[in-house]
């Protein structure tokens, strides 16, 4: 059926959210049509348990955004690649935040396609939500491989662990961006992070993978 | 340790609201955990002024995201492609959005590039490569900013149309639906271009 109540009532919310921040904040939209000045980007997952302006509290504008499945930073992905180019270059971010999360469905998937199995007393804790192996050759299989990767070379990792391991490897990408490389070059106070979020608690954790201009040793763009 | 005002606040604000959904909602947390179940995947741009869930007032679990510069489906792209088949072929979406915005600096710019002849040499970057259907939409066109907005909302909305997941899952007689919108900046709202496309519609 065409709009049926669900389309109906997100727009029903977003208009009454409209008038609430008319009312309580004026002239909040107009000085938002001006420019945005986000500090951070945002490279998340497209889950929708974890809509990062709801989970910090953030008003529009703060922060510049990428989501997709299951937070990757490919090289040669031209989709990623334009967002960092695009915050970095132009808006001017101070920092690239990759945050991962738990119960990640791209993370299991690419789990249960290393191992060949999906063993349910691995999934014990994802409801009914249970990961298949994916079959090969289709966008979404082509996407996870880097993850199956990973998974493959490193078999007594867990599914939650396989998600920080993810987590790691994407900030590792991102630092070697050319977006990133030259803005470093350039001498830019640019810093990239690893976070996780943890569905059950509601929480972020900063993994500590912080890594900055000074970590950087010369020229290594790949692209 | 690494220390940053603007970190610290998000993951102060982020403690903060964790204490309050769990006091006004204790089960809620747990819930999320046993796995999502969203009706909407919302295909939209990755500026900060568009955050999906504030905009429409969304809980966690309301809506699946992909974002990226403005609001992009194009048919050879992985990543848009996995995210259009775990929405729609492992979740079962009912509803694809297609989410353009007035003051986007991609179609701004697309439009700036329309005004000068094509140009070759300035097509080597990611984000160059990543706009060439905008700006060659503006240019066929000869569309003004506001325009290619929205055209450019229509012409990703035909892009999942005709993509394979969307087929298949028509074929298959699911009830999935595909939308264009457009969130005005400067009001706040969302506005429906009625370009919606489902099973009975799409062509053959």
């Amino acid at each position: 059926m065409l709009n049926d109540h669900i389309l109906a009532q997100l727009l029903a919310q977003n208009k009454h959210w409209a008038a609430e921040v008319e009312k309580n904040d004026p002239g909040f939209f107009k000085q938002s049509s001006i420019a945005q000045h986000p500090k951070v980007l945002w490279i998340g997952c497209a889950d929708s348990r974890v809509p990062e302006s709801v989970l910090t509290a953030s008003i529009p504008g703060a922060i510049f955004t990428h989501r997709n499945i299951a937070n990757q930073c490919h090289l040669n992905d031209d989709n990623i690649l334009s967002v960092l180019e695009y915050a970095v270059g132009t808006v001017g971010v101070r920092h690239i935040i990759i945050v991962g999360h738990t119960h990640c469905g791209g993370v299991a998937h690419a789990w249960a396609t290393a191992h060949d199995k999906v063993p349910h007393e691995h999934f014990a804790n994802w409801g009914d939500h249970i990961p298949r192996m994916l079959s090969p050759e289709t966008p979404l299989s082509r996407w996870l491989e880097p993850l199956t990767e990973v998974a493959r070379a490193k078999p007594e990792l867990s599914v939650e662990e396989l998600g920080v391991a993810n987590v790691h490897a994407q900030v590792m990408n991102v630092t070697r961006s050319k977006a990133v490389q030259q803005a470093w070059t350039e001498g830019h106070d640019l810093w990239i992070h690893g976070w996780e979020y943890h569905l059950g608690t509601g929480r972020l954790q900063d993994l500590h993978l912080t890594a900055g201009r000074e970590t950087f040793e010369g020229p290594s763009a790949i692209v | 340790m690494f220390y940053d005002h603007v970190l610290a606040s998000l993951l102060a604000n982020n403690k903060q609201w964790a204490a309050d959904v769990q006091k006004a909602e204790p089960a809620f947390f747990e819930q999320c955990t046993q796995g999502q179940a969203p009706k909407v995947l919302w295909i939209g741009c990755a500026d900060s002024r568009v955050p999906e869930s504030v905009v429409t007032a969304s809980r966690p679990g309301d809506i699946f995201v992909h974002r990226n510069i403005a609001n992009q489906f194009h048919p050879d792209d992985d990543s848009a492609l996995a995210v259009l088949t775990y929405a729609v072929e492992h979740l079962g979406v009912t509803h694809v959005v297609i989410v353009g915005h007035t003051h986007c600096g991609g179609a701004a710019a697309c439009h700036a590039a329309a005004q000068a002849p094509a140009d070759p040499a300035a097509s080597g970057t990611p984000l160059a490569r990543w706009l060439a259907p905008l700006t060659a939409l503006a240019r066929e066109g000869k569309l003004g900013v506001a325009e290619l907005v929205e055209e450019n909302v229509k012409a990703q909305v035909r892009n999942v149309v005709r993509s394979a997941v969307m087929r298949g899952a028509w074929e298959k007689g699911r009830d999935v639906w595909v939308h264009g919108w457009v969130y005005e900046i400067g009001e706040g709202t969302l506005r429906d271009l009625g370009v919606s496309v489902g099973r009975g519609e799409a062509e053959a």
